[in-house]
């Protein structure tokens, strides 16, 4: 073999990986794409052409399965933990990186340790709480219990961020005429904004797929997409095409978030390390 | 513009004492560096004045208000700092106004005073640059702009040069002190530069362990150091130390023997001499002898070291001395320059005053 041969082969090899990680990540989505547009009868045959039919769409928007009701839950709930959230947490990482507290970084170690509490455990007593202050299956249970699990993983990849940037700038601002407050805001905040909004990202995608304690702490009203999935298993069985339709709306965010902001994420995880 | 005063300040961090009973007076308009070793506690006096650590006993005074305990952003100073402190997002235009933008000032009124502060450090057309655009002089430039760019009562600067190379440091200096002078304002530069603090200096205060060791001019600081800390610390190379007794106003030691008439009481001692004040001489018309350990020139003259008994004494000789490694010298000091220091207190011994010693 000479060295020509030899490097078309590496070439083709190189290829042939491509195309197994392709057929691996992209497969099923393109499993569901077509599903979702197949009509019922199609649904269990391997057919790659078939007439795409828009009725399994409409089927998933009406009663019983109101994918427009529990999507606009979703996003209600995604929304509001994210805008109750990152404030919070950026405050939280600011206190953490820049006060020294009595017990050291028993605070921030304590933050985190609360996530290794199992949601099982906490499910039952958070689900008498929230019956006795009468916010069972509303949206606002939904974004306390979201809030939970999202602030101290934020404050964590917020603080690595602020403990990056050098108090001098903060101290500048400070003299040159700025409140403490106004300093965090003008300076300390722009500056750790690529964190900031990887901590953003990463709490939308866990509240988005949030699943356990929305299928708990809802019935009806507050159920979110993520539940409303299960109700495509019927008396009848399950009907695929449905939950394929349903699976495009849940999976539809997060297609566009990673085509526009995965490298600004990436980004944002190194230069909060290597820095 | 305002004095600064501080009177009895302490500071401690938990157990840690890194201030104790400072008391420091700074005229209007003066320009006074605070200079020290790594940790002496200059640059906690400095962060003390401007609002960003608060005394934890006595009183720190501007103009004639009290400020032991208000924000850094009541007290009307500016500060300069040695990492620059530039806001990183902010156009080098939008870090100089932002003293005046977050005082309320008008947009209009606000280019004008950011364009005319830019044009005196030089940094008209750069206005619209990011500060990671720019080169270490240029930053620092923006530091001193936006220190500027409106009138404080008191100039802050930590170590402002520290980061440029050596041949910038010398330009900047003299903008500095151009600068300083132009606008009259009271300054406080920290430094642990010593070639610094002599050039810019009204007055130093040289620090060492959390106490001021000795206020004066520079001159003064130099010439009657009042210590052997300042005798070491200043100058370059170093003031020679040679350890020894005082008997019958005669300096001795191994191989040394000075005499000189404001030598009075008896006891162990510590000569002092600059290099710059030592001639080398024929051995046999010398009070110091010794051989010659190493001769280093430096352009402008010829560094000799020489072996006296177990000291080694660095002279200054002129650029045309010629000698070798080995050769037996004699030294011969200035006697109008010669310094005598307490071996256990460290404190000088001379009837000649002593202008700002006696914190102890």
């Amino acid at each position: 073999m000479n060295v020509r041969s030899k490097h078309r082969l590496a070439k083709a090899a190189r290829y042939v990986a491509l195309a197994v990680v392709v057929l691996i990540f992209f497969g099923p989505i393109a499993w569901i794409l077509a599903t979702a547009f197949k009509s019922a009868p199609d649904v269990y045959s391997l057919k790659i052409f078939f007439t795409p039919t828009l009725q399994n769409i409409r089927d998933s928007f009406a009663t019983p399965f109101l994918v427009g009701e529990r999507t606009w839950n979703s996003i209600v709930v995604t929304f509001c933990t994210l805008v109750f959230s990152l404030p919070i947490a950026t405050a939280a990482a600011y206190a953490f990186s820049r006060f020294r507290f009595p017990g050291g970084s028993i605070w921030p170690i304590g933050v985190l340790a609360t996530q290794f509490i199992p949601p099982v455990v906490v499910i039952i007593p958070l689900f008498i709480v929230f019956r006795q202050v009468n916010l069972l299956d509303t949206r606002t249970a939904l974004v306390i219990a979201n809030m939970s699990f999202v602030v101290p993983y934020a404050i964590w990849m917020i603080k690595g961020f602020i403990d990056s940037i050098p108090m001098d700038m903060e101290e500048a601002a400070q003299i040159d005429g700025a409140s403490r407050l106004r300093a965090i805001w003008d300076v300390v905040v722009p500056v750790a904004l690529p964190g900031i909004a990887t901590a953003a990202i990463f709490c939308f995608v866990v509240s988005w797929n949030e699943f356990f304690y929305a299928l708990v702490l809802t019935q009806q009203d507050a159920t979110t997409m993520q539940v409303g999935l299960m109700s495509a298993r019927t008396e009848r069985g399950d009907v695929w095409e449905i939950m394929a339709a349903m699976g495009l709306v849940i999976i539809l965010p997060m297609l566009v978030l990673s085509r526009f902001v995965q490298k600004y994420f990436t980004k944002g995880l190194m230069s909060g390390s290597v820095r | 513009m305002a004095s600064v005063t501080l009177k009895n300040v302490a500071k401690r961090f938990g157990h840690f004492t890194a201030l104790e009973q400072l008391d420091l007076s700074i005229g209007d308009g003066e320009f006074l560096v605070l200079l020290g070793p790594s940790g002496c506690g200059k640059t906690t006096t400095m962060r003390m004045v401007a609002g960003l650590e608060y005394p934890s006993s006595g009183e720190i005074r501007i103009g004639d208000r009290l400020v032991n305990e208000v924000q850094p952003k009541e007290r009307d100073v500016a500060m300069v700092f040695q990492n620059y402190g530039l806001y990183p997002h902010m156009s080098v235009e939008q870090n100089i106004a932002y003293p005046l933008k977050v005082r309320g000032i008008g947009k209009t009124d606000r280019a004008a005073r950011v364009r005319a502060a830019a044009d005196k450090v030089e940094l008209g057309p750069l206005l619209a640059r990011k500060p990671r655009e720019l080169s270490g002089g240029q930053r620092q430039r923006v530091a001193l702009a936006r220190a500027i760019v409106r009138t404080p009562q008191v100039f802050l600067m930590d170590e402002p040069l520290s980061n440029l190379d050596a041949k910038l440091r010398v330009t900047m200096r003299a903008e500095i002190k151009h600068l300083q002078h132009e606008l009259g304002v009271t300054t406080i530069y920290v430094t642990h530069d010593q070639i610094e603090a002599m050039t810019l200096a009204d007055r130093v205060a040289v620090m060492n362990e959390g106490r001021i060791q000795q206020l004066g001019t520079p001159a003064e600081i130099y010439d009657t150091p009042a210590n052997l800390f300042v005798a070491g610390f200043i100058g370059s190379p170093p003031m020679n130390l040679i350890p020894g007794a005082v008997s019958g106003g005669t300096f001795k030691a191994t191989d040394v023997s000075v005499t000189h008439p404001d030598f009075g009481a008896d006891g162990a001692g510590i000569l002092g001499i600059r290099p710059e004040d030592i001639e080398v001489v024929d051995p046999q018309v010398a009070g110091i002898v010794g051989s010659v350990y190493a001769v280093e020139l430096t352009g402008e003259a010829n560094l000799v070291t020489v072996l006296t008994g177990t000291s080694r004494v660095i002279a200054r000789a002129s650029r045309a001395w010629d000698g070798k490694i080995g050769d037996k010298v004699g030294l011969r000091p200035d006697p109008a320059r010669i310094h005598l220091f307490d071996q256990q207190t460290g404190l000088r011994i001379e009837p000649r005053r002593v202008p700002g010693a006696g914190n102890h």
